[in-house]
């Protein structure tokens, strides 16, 4: 029976975890930077425990610090929360073996959807669709671009060892296919400590349709329907919303059934996402699992009305998934997140940190914000730059749009730049409205829209 | 607090200033065995907080024991969290009292981190002033072990 969980995160989701946990009635440890020392969620848990320096290298990616305080302070549980540690299959071994719960998957769950190549081939034989590409990691360049001509351009290069839209790299041609596929290795190499990369048909303005999944320990393996996360910068997400605009119900019938038989290829245990890209047709590609709790968990958590974070300690504890997939309904809510970050988007979004003199948050009917700042908050320039989450929710995707902007236009940040008015710039954009938006959306947003209309 | 009725009171010292603020109503505490709800305290002081002598404690809860800096002392750090232990074994002496002199490379304490015994060096040269910690004591990282005069 889970007591007691040590928080190994920081920022908005290890508050999510806190408060899952006081409502559950378990005790939370927080462990903590130097940097941190004023976190909300660090003054909220029960107990808190340093475990570094500023830097992420010398605190929350400190493995053995996190499980020597779990040790003293004797914790039952580890919630990893996303980034950091939580997909970090040795870490988790790790925890298994001094026998403290890690809330998540199997070790061996995230080794085998860890590696890119392997979680493909894995899915694959399970009857997903994948993306046509290389089987697995290439050898050499000579091969690569063997298999880049059968693929046909243009293809993209990833990082075996990547993820997160890190470690990606495009190619049109053969001439610039050499070039890129050098590139790609010698950032693997760097950011990664791999520089194993594969190939894969890149499939053009595509939608990015990812699915939730919740499996507890007994065998059952649910998905709690889809997330539309095609509006994103440079790989990395703006605004998700469910429903996708493009599905249907038949679509979403059967790539829910795909992404539970991926997860299942996996043995696949707590929550965790399978992520889609489809094309404009409507065919769909897996591309990779996402072993962990998401940023953009808040969205489901609308549309079913299941809590997520709570239904992880549950499996957790052992327990068996108190409901069916039957029992789990998408009759018309919506919800809409936008990801609010320290960024001035007038700048290219060069971070912002610094301290926020005055915060306001929206409220009302339909609204949802989970952030840890508040007034007086320094942003530490250590770490990712969300500051928070605006979730609007309501019986119509129209509803959420237009609650959503609502919400925006109450929401004060002062001191700081943030991306809340480019949010509400595409809140008003008919493109966005219509529910047109691939992942190709971004860009053309951005070098049609004047700069000072969503900054 | 509750006894006195405060929804805010500050204390200002030479070093650091501590604000304690209650929610509008005080704080609710819950009688079913659940968690009750914290007193969010925002600790301002000149020096960096440290923690109170008995970690695992709650970061705001350590503004209460923030000395100020000394001319010519120095701390002792733990640069890991674990458990910390006077000396190698029960039977042995312990590694360093007050009075002792130290050198850089002195090995003052073990810190034990999940079973590995971790000596643990002064990396400072001068006099150990005082011992912080009580043996057997969990230590965070950063937390004060020896008070040391330079030189």
């Amino acid at each position: 029976m889970i007591q007691k969980i040590l928080i190994a995160n920081r920022g908005e989701i290890a508050l999510r975890i806190v408060r899952a946990c006081r409502e559950l009635g378990i005790k939370t440890l927080a462990v903590y930077s130097e940097a941190d020392v004023q976190s909300l969620h660090v003054q909220l848990a029960d107990e808190a425990i340093c475990i570094g320096g500023a830097k992420s290298a010398d605190s929350y990616l400190r493995g053995e610090r996190i499980i020597a305080a779990a040790e003293i302070a004797d914790v039952d549980a580890i919630h990893p929360g996303y980034g950091f540690l939580s997909e970090n299959a040795k870490f988790a071994e790790q925890c298994e073996s001094c026998n403290i719960k890690f809330i998540g998957p199997k070790s061996n769950s995230i080794k085998i959807m860890g590696d890119k190549a392997v979680a493909k081939h894995t899915v694959r034989k399970a009857g997903v669709p994948t993306v046509p590409g290389s089987d697995g990691p290439v050898e050499n360049e000579a091969e690569a671009v063997k298999i880049a001509r059968r693929i046909g351009y243009p293809v993209i290069i990833k990082a075996v060892a990547g993820g997160g839209g890190r470690g990606m790299r495009i190619a049109h041609n053969d001439v610039s296919f050499a070039k890129e596929y050098h590139v790609a290795r010698g950032e693997a190499e760097k950011a990664f400590s791999n520089p194993a990369v594969y190939l894969e048909k890149y499939i053009e303005k595509p939608r990015h349709i990812e699915f939730q999944i919740l499996a507890d320990s007994h065998g059952k393996t649910l998905h709690l329907g889809e997330r539309d996360c095609s509006v994103q910068r440079r790989h990395q997400k703006l605004i998700e919303e469910s429903p996708s605009p493009f599905l249907t119900a038949d679509l979403r019938k059967r790539m829910g059934k795909a992404a539970i038989r991926a997860a299942e290829a996996a043995e696949y245990e707590n929550a965790g996402t399978i992520e889609f890209i489809v094309d404009a047709k409507g065919n769909f590609y897996f591309i990779e699992m996402n072993t962990r709790i998401q940023v953009e968990h808040p969205v489901t958590e609308e549309v079913t009305g299941i809590d997520l974070v709570k239904q992880q300690i549950y499996v957790a504890n052992g327990e068996k998934l108190a409901f069916d997939q039957g029992d789990i309904k998408f009759d018309g809510r919506h919800a809409i997140e936008c990801r609010i970050n320290a960024e001035d988007p007038a700048r290219n979004f060069a971070p912002s940190p610094g301290t926020i003199g005055l915060y306001y948050a929206p409220g009302g009917h339909g609204v949802r914000v989970d952030s840890h700042v508040y007034s007086g908050y320094v942003i530490p320039p250590y770490y990712d730059s969300m500051i928070g989450k605006l979730i609007c929710f309501g019986s119509s995707r129209k509803t959420a749009l237009e609650r959503t902007y609502r919400a925006l236009t109450e929401y004060i940040v002062r001191g700081i730049k943030t991306t809340i008015p480019l949010h509400r710039a595409i809140m008003s954009d008919p493109t966005f409205i219509e529910g047109k938006a691939t992942t190709a959306y971004m860009e053309d947003f951005l070098s049609r829209t004047p700069p000072d209309l969503f900054s | 607090m509750k006894r006195s009725d405060l929804t805010e009171f500050a204390i200002e010292e030479e070093g650091f200033k501590l604000k304690i603020c209650r929610g509008a109503e005080g704080t609710p505490v819950m009688s079913n065995g659940r968690m009750p709800v914290a007193v969010p305290m925002a600790a301002e002081s000149a020096a960096s907080p440290q923690p109170a002598s008995s970690p695992p404690a709650n970061a705001g809860l350590a503004a209460t024991a923030a000395p100020q800096e000394e001319p010519g002392i120095t701390y002792i750090k733990s640069p890991m969290v674990g458990t910390f232990y006077r000396a190698a074994s029960p039977e042995s002496p312990a590694f360093v009292e007050a009075g002792a002199k130290v050198e850089e490379k002195t090995v003052v304490c073990i810190i034990e981190a999940m079973k590995i015994m971790n000596e643990i060096q002064s990396e400072t040269k001068g006099t150990v002033v005082e011992v912080l910690v009580e043996n057997g004591q969990p230590v965070e990282y950063g937390q004060r072990l020896f008070k040391v005069k330079v030189g």
